[in-house]
């Protein structure tokens, strides 16, 4: 066991081999999903992650919360060279939940997007502007 | 946005004339931009002012539309195609016009002498039944009217100086009744076969100005449209709409790409496909999650 674990201890660890229970064809996306799941719970310290198959997309999505107190989440985990349809995204987002995206590249380099229905208002800048300054900065020098 | 104006409806606005220069709809008239304006279409200004030609910051004269806001005004009938110019139509053409003119000339003064002579007529006729009541000396009165009358059959002439020209000065701009607008919808559907994209583009757009917001195109931040919550001389951009139809494949690439970029300049993505009488609206945006 110990000497061929070093190569195969994501096949053996209980959340991949719970997601292979899926019955899911696609086992480049449960790769995507599994490095996702590591991020989640061992870096970010998400809990109740879960793993949970979308019938109508047949994925792997995750569920879980960030903190003990906020909400449950759904994340879309997804290799980083797919493609998806903007109806596919719809069919997760219709779980009910928030939903994240999840890019992740072959170098298992992640980065997650939010996805909400409707128009959300970007969150006004926040000050103090560098504008100004710089602006004051530049008539200095003209001047000199 | 819900107290914003619809434009959807027929408006009472008046008529835009658009130029069309190759694919490029362009309005001249300030009255025209205006009015589009007014109705909450933006544009873009593309000619040079005279006073500074060597910058393109600030530009003037002729108004570029896009496609979907000429759409959206020949739909609500407040848009006009004017005649091409004159300097592609060359010589013959203005001929042609010369000739028709001067043919509808002739064909008037034609008229209008049959009807003098009439007048003419008329009148002598009337002097002789006024003269019939007396007798004697009146019968040789008699022969000359009669003799009169005969000359102006033999050798009436209706002086050309005497033509009655109309000249057509009251019409200044287009003025077009209902009737007429129905056929300038018509008119669109020749000039362009929509494409499918550009059609949920056009579905988009209607609907986004529907909800009160302003939109340019978003060439420079590589989406469909820039989407203003008023007009865009005072507000930033709070979206950048990417139309796409729902089962499109995309790649996930271009996805980061567009909301790492919608990230960067603080907007949010729209992902926007119509379908269903509706538009179905996604927020994109980055998660924060480091």
């Amino acid at each position: 066991m110990s000497e061929k674990s070093p190569q195969n201890w994501i096949l053996v660890h209980p959340a991949y081999q719970q997601m292979q229970k899926l019955e899911v064809e696609d086992s480049e996306q449960i790769h995507a999903a599994f490095l996702v799941y590591m991020d989640l719970t061992e870096v970010r310290r998400w809990k109740e992650v879960s793993c949970v198959k979308s019938p109508e997309l047949q994925l792997v999505l995750l569920e879980g919360k960030e903190k003990e107190d906020t909400p449950v989440q759904t994340v879309l985990p997804l290799p980083v060279h797919r493609s998806l349809t903007h109806n596919s995204i719809r069919q997760v987002m219709d779980r009910g939940f928030p939903m994240l995206l999840c890019a992740v590249a072959a170098d298992s380099t992640l980065v997650y997007q939010r996805l909400t229905d409707g128009l959300v208002t970007p969150d006004p800048p926040v000050g103090p502007f560098q504008d100004v300054g710089r602006r004051k900065h530049r008539k200095r020098r003209q001047q000199n | 946005m819900e107290g914003a104006p619809r434009t959807e409806e027929p408006t009472s606005c008046r008529v835009v004339g658009i130029s069309h220069c190759d694919s490029a709809s362009l309005l001249w008239r300030v009255e025209d931009l205006r009015s589009v304006r007014s109705q909450g279409l933006v544009g873009s200004l593309l000619g040079s002012l005279p006073r500074t030609p060597r910058q393109n910051s600030r530009l003037g004269r002729p108004l570029q539309l896009l496609p979907e806001e000429e759409l959206l005004l020949s739909k609500c009938h407040t848009a006009a195609s004017l005649p091409p110019a004159n300097q592609h139509e060359g010589g013959s053409g203005l001929v042609q016009q010369v000739a028709l003119q001067g043919e509808e000339r002739r064909r008037s003064y034609e008229e209008q002498s049959i009807i003098a002579l009439e007048g003419r007529k008329s009148a002598v006729l009337r002097a002789m039944a006024s003269s019939n009541t007396g007798s004697g000396s009146e019968t040789c009165q008699h022969k000359a009217h009669w003799d009169s009358l005969k000359a102006l059959d033999q050798s009436f002439t209706f002086p050309l100086s005497a033509l009655a020209v109309q000249l057509s000065t009251a019409r200044v701009g287009l003025a077009h009744c209902p009737e007429s607008r129905a056929f300038l919808q018509a008119h669109w559907s020749i000039r362009v076969q929509l494409s499918q994209h550009s059609e949920a583009r056009y579905e988009v757009f209607r609907d986004l100005r529907r909800r009160g917001f302003y939109l340019t195109s978003a060439g420079k931040f590589g989406g469909d449209f820039l989407v203003y919550p008023g007009d865009p001389l005072r507000f930033h951009a709070h979206f950048i709409a990417v139309c796409l139809s729902k089962d499109k494949p995309v790649c996930l690439l271009d996805i980061l790409s567009v909301a790492r970029l919608g990230s960067n300049v603080k907007k949010t993505v729209l992902l926007c496909s119509p379908g269903g009488g509706g538009v179905l609206y996604t927020s994109l945006q980055w998660s924060g999650m480091v």
